[in-house]
């Protein structure tokens, strides 16, 4: 929080426009001074390569060129995006990947961070278990699920095979039906401890003596949980379900190891054909125009989480 | 046990004249240093051990051995799938250089198969390459292509052109001009399971003929046995599905060009020619029609076949004479009745040579790879000690490491390596090394391109993986293909 004098607000009225704006500037040069390094280092590692990235969309980069080489074809990268059957099928699995990931991550999160929040024997055991797939290495997870459905040996189709209940070993990713899904509960796995922990630090705000209030009106547990704690939980459920989106529309490692994209683009989503055009068949150009796509999407979504946020801070400012 | 007649088979081969000659001619003056038109395994095993080499004292002619500078230098090095005795060459390589040149700050780094183009595409958008860099022969064209490599010959290191495989020079050279070296040529044979062939039915010592024998066999084997009958490779990013599936292309007559004639011009696409789409069918009966190859064949890669058929859980597969000492690795790791499952399976394990196509023709990819020096402009720092690289490029390409670095899975890039002592002890070691070697010259070289690595490791697999998935029919699959070559060599988005 920050302390200004009267005597600064009474010069700041005085002086309005530029003139103010650079007194002020100068009251908390201490302040500018901390943040110059950070600002510098953004400018460098986030800004420039936001610049070039839109910069480059509006190239053609032939694998035969050089990237200095480049050909300026305006905005033909975007129209031959828009325009393509791939860009609508990998939009699509994007698109199912971000919601059902993110809807089931945090209601499962949800329901977990609502049975630990009860006092039970075990409960730390517990809990120390479901944290487990959000902490391991997401490349080491990737690896063993793809044993786990692997579509001749792996440990499902086996348990399913030695108890009678298939003929032959399920094929999970080596279809084109069954490979999105099958990575999306991967995904749902990996990600519900997120929203566990997010939910759990929320139920911790959840006034206890609005919850007893509410029992001795009679409220049964439903409804105390829907009149009472869910509207306290409103804002941090916001917050984690934009972040859960935000993180599945950047998801790479899952796709990319357990299928690379595949069988035929089946579980290609934006971040994995993007790595491909640019990194696979060297089109830095298309890769960078569905760059600058994705980019816009996720500011929206950013836009969301901050006004969210904001929110939170409103009110906590009116509590 | 290798029940073919090796020699006979590589004269009755039915590969074309012109194929061969392309192989085998020495394109420039003076004579190879082994005769490659006597080539078989009897002759290979007349010339080995005749030569002794002395890689230092070669050396020391290029880079005096006090020289002092710094180098940095990648390599594609060994990866899960190779056997334990390449890791110790690899590392008795590194070692002896450090020793011969102990004045050269040596900053090396492995990087595998799969990921070395990726990285090495991102450190030179960068300028932040190595100085030197050892390739898969699929780049060297993409890369001298686009200006980052230095003119490099074989006479710059102290060999001669004559020196190396006519085929593997040409994939160094673009517009005219040399850039690399090659430091190993490989060509793959075929394996297979005599104890399963036997169970199935089928001859035990006897490998398929045709890929469709391949076919038929691979059914007989699922449908009598239960279990995998080929093992098909159809990743996409990954190398290993071009150098499975281009041999039956081209046995079917078919191809992504013209590369499988004499002097190709890459001018007309194959893809989509009744003899691609024959060549995509028969994986097509295989994986859909027969669900005789593994389901995983799409998500796999030959790592993962190596398991599987050592489990005698598949019967027949492509691959390098070192996959018979990968068993033997793998065995030594397994535990209870399973050592003995496997031993049982090293046991009946046969190569042969990759079969041909309905009309007797006969293909494998020309592999290997090739070593190459940075500009300086591309390189962290924007220098390169080129006595460095030199002396690195003069003892990997050497007779003596050429071959040893070759030694469990593929042959040396330089010819005189055939003749060195570590030869003639290969040939007693490794076995089957003889069906590999034969296989050399039916070997053809991937499209001498740019846009060769997308491809081979992005649209031939993709083709196999819209006809094996239903997505697309084989003809729309091979149509779809041919259709984005197109538009790749025509510069589109």
């Amino acid at each position: 929080m920050t302390i200004v004098s009267g005597k600064t607000e009474v010069r700041q009225r005085l002086q309005p426009g530029w003139s103010g704006m650079l007194r002020k500037i100068w009251d908390h040069r201490a302040d500018y001074a901390y943040v110059v390094p950070a600002i510098a280092v953004m400018l460098i590692v986030i800004a420039y390569p936001i610049y070039y990235t839109i910069e480059l969309s509006f190239f053609n980069t032939p694998p035969g060129l050089q990237l200095r080489d480049k050909i300026f074809v305006g905005f033909d990268n975007y129209t031959a995006i828009l325009t393509s059957e791939v860009f609508w099928k990998v939009t699509w699995n994007t698109l199912v990947w971000t919601f059902v990931s993110t809807f089931f991550s945090f209601v499962l999160g949800f329901a977990a961070a609502l049975a630990l929040h009860r006092d039970f024997i075990g409960r730390g055991v517990l809990r120390a278990i479901l944290i487990i797939p959000w902490v391991i290495s997401a490349v080491a997870a990737s690896y063993i699920w793809k044993w786990i459905y692997h579509s001749d040996f792996g440990i499902i189709g086996a348990i399913l095979v030695e108890f009678g209940l298939a003929d032959r070993p399920p094929n999970f990713i080596d279809s084109v039906g069954t490979v999105l899904p099958s990575l999306i509960v991967v995904n749902i796995w990996r990600e519900f401890p997120f929203a566990m922990i997010m939910m759990m630090a929320g139920l911790q705000t959840v006034p206890d003596q609005l919850l007893r209030a509410a029992k001795v009106d009679g409220a049964n547990a439903w409804q105390r949980f829907w009149h009472v704690t869910f509207p306290h939980l409103r804002n941090v459920s916001t917050v984690t379900i934009l972040l859960l989106a935000v993180a599945n529309f950047n998801s790479f490692i899952i796709p990319w190891i357990m299928t690379g994209g595949g069988p035929s683009n089946a579980s290609h989503i934006w971040i994995t054909h993007i790595y491909e055009l640019a990194f696979g068949r060297q089109r830095w150009g298309v890769a960078s125009a569905y760059s600058v796509l994705l980019f816009l999407i996720l500011m929206t979504l950013g836009y969301f989480y901050v006004r969210a946020l904001s929110g939170n801070e409103r009110k906590d400012d009116s509590a | 046990m290798v029940r073919i007649t090796l020699g006979g088979a590589v004269l009755r081969g039915t590969v074309s004249t012109a194929l061969m000659a392309s192989l085998i001619s020495a394109p420039a003056l003076g004579a190879p240093p082994v005769d490659l038109s006597k080539w078989s395994p009897e002759y290979v095993r007349s010339i080995a051990g005749t030569q002794d080499f002395d890689t230092a004292a070669d050396c020391a002619k290029v880079t005096p051995l006090d020289y002092k500078g710094r180098l940095t230098f990648w390599y594609q090095g060994v990866f899960e799938g190779d056997p334990d005795l390449l890791r110790q060459y690899y590392k008795d390589f590194f070692a002896t250089f450090r020793k011969t040149y102990p004045n050269i700050q040596l900053e090396d780094q492995a990087l595998t198969y799969n990921d070395l183009l990726d990285k090495f595409r991102t450190a030179l958008l960068g300028n932040a390459a190595p100085m030197a860099v050892r390739l898969q022969i699929l780049g060297g064209t993409e890369f001298a292509s686009k200006g980052y490599l230095q003119p490099l010959k074989p006479e710059d290191v102290g060999y001669s052109t004559e020196d190396f495989w006519p085929g593997a020079m040409k994939a160094v050279s673009w517009d005219g001009v040399t850039y690399g070296i090659p430091t190993n040529n490989e060509t793959m044979a075929f394996i297979w399971n005599a104890d399963i062939f036997k169970r199935a039915g089928l001859d035990p010592d006897k490998a398929p003929a045709t890929w469709d024998d391949v076919v038929k066999y691979s059914k007989q084997i699922h449908d009598k046995l239960g279990i995998a009958g080929y093992g098909l490779v159809a990743r996409k990013n990954a190398g290993n599905t071009p150098y499975r599936f281009m041999p039956q292309l081209w046995a079917y007559g078919g191809g992504v060009f013209d590369e499988a004639t004499a002097n190709p011009t890459y001018k007309k696409i194959e893809l989509d020619s009744p003899q691609s789409k024959a060549a995509l069918q028969a994986s097509y009966d295989m994986y859909v029609r027969d669900k005789s190859v593994p389901v995983s064949a799409l998500t796999n890669q030959q790592a993962d076949n190596q398991p599987l058929f050592l489990a005698g859980q598949l019967g027949m597969m492509i691959s390098h004479p070192s996959d018979y000492n990968v068993m033997l690795d793998l065995q030594k790791k397994a535990t209870g009745s399973d050592k003995d499952k496997a031993q049982t399976v090293i046991d009946n394990m046969r190569y042969g040579l990759i079969p041909t196509g309905p009309d007797g023709k006969r293909a494998v990819v020309f592999g290997g790879s090739n070593i190459h020096i940075l500009k300086p402009e591309y390189v962290e720092g924007g220098k390169v000690d080129e006595p460095a690289a030199k002396a690195i490029i003069c003892m990997w390409t050497s007779p003596e490491w050429s071959l040893k670095m070759a030694y469990a899975g593929s042959n040396p890039g330089n010819l005189n390596g055939f003749k060195t002592k570590w030869m003639k002890e290969r040939l007693d070691n490794i076995k089957f090394l003889d069906v590999t070697t034969s296989m050399l010259p039916y070997g053809i070289p991937f499209p001498a391109l740019p846009q060769s690595p997308e491809i081979m490791n992005i649209i031939v697999p993709d083709m196999l993986q819209n006809a094996l998935t239903g997505a697309m029919t084989v003809d729309q699959a091979a149509d779809d293909a041919a259709k984005k070559v197109k538009d790749l060599m025509g510069g589109g988005l």
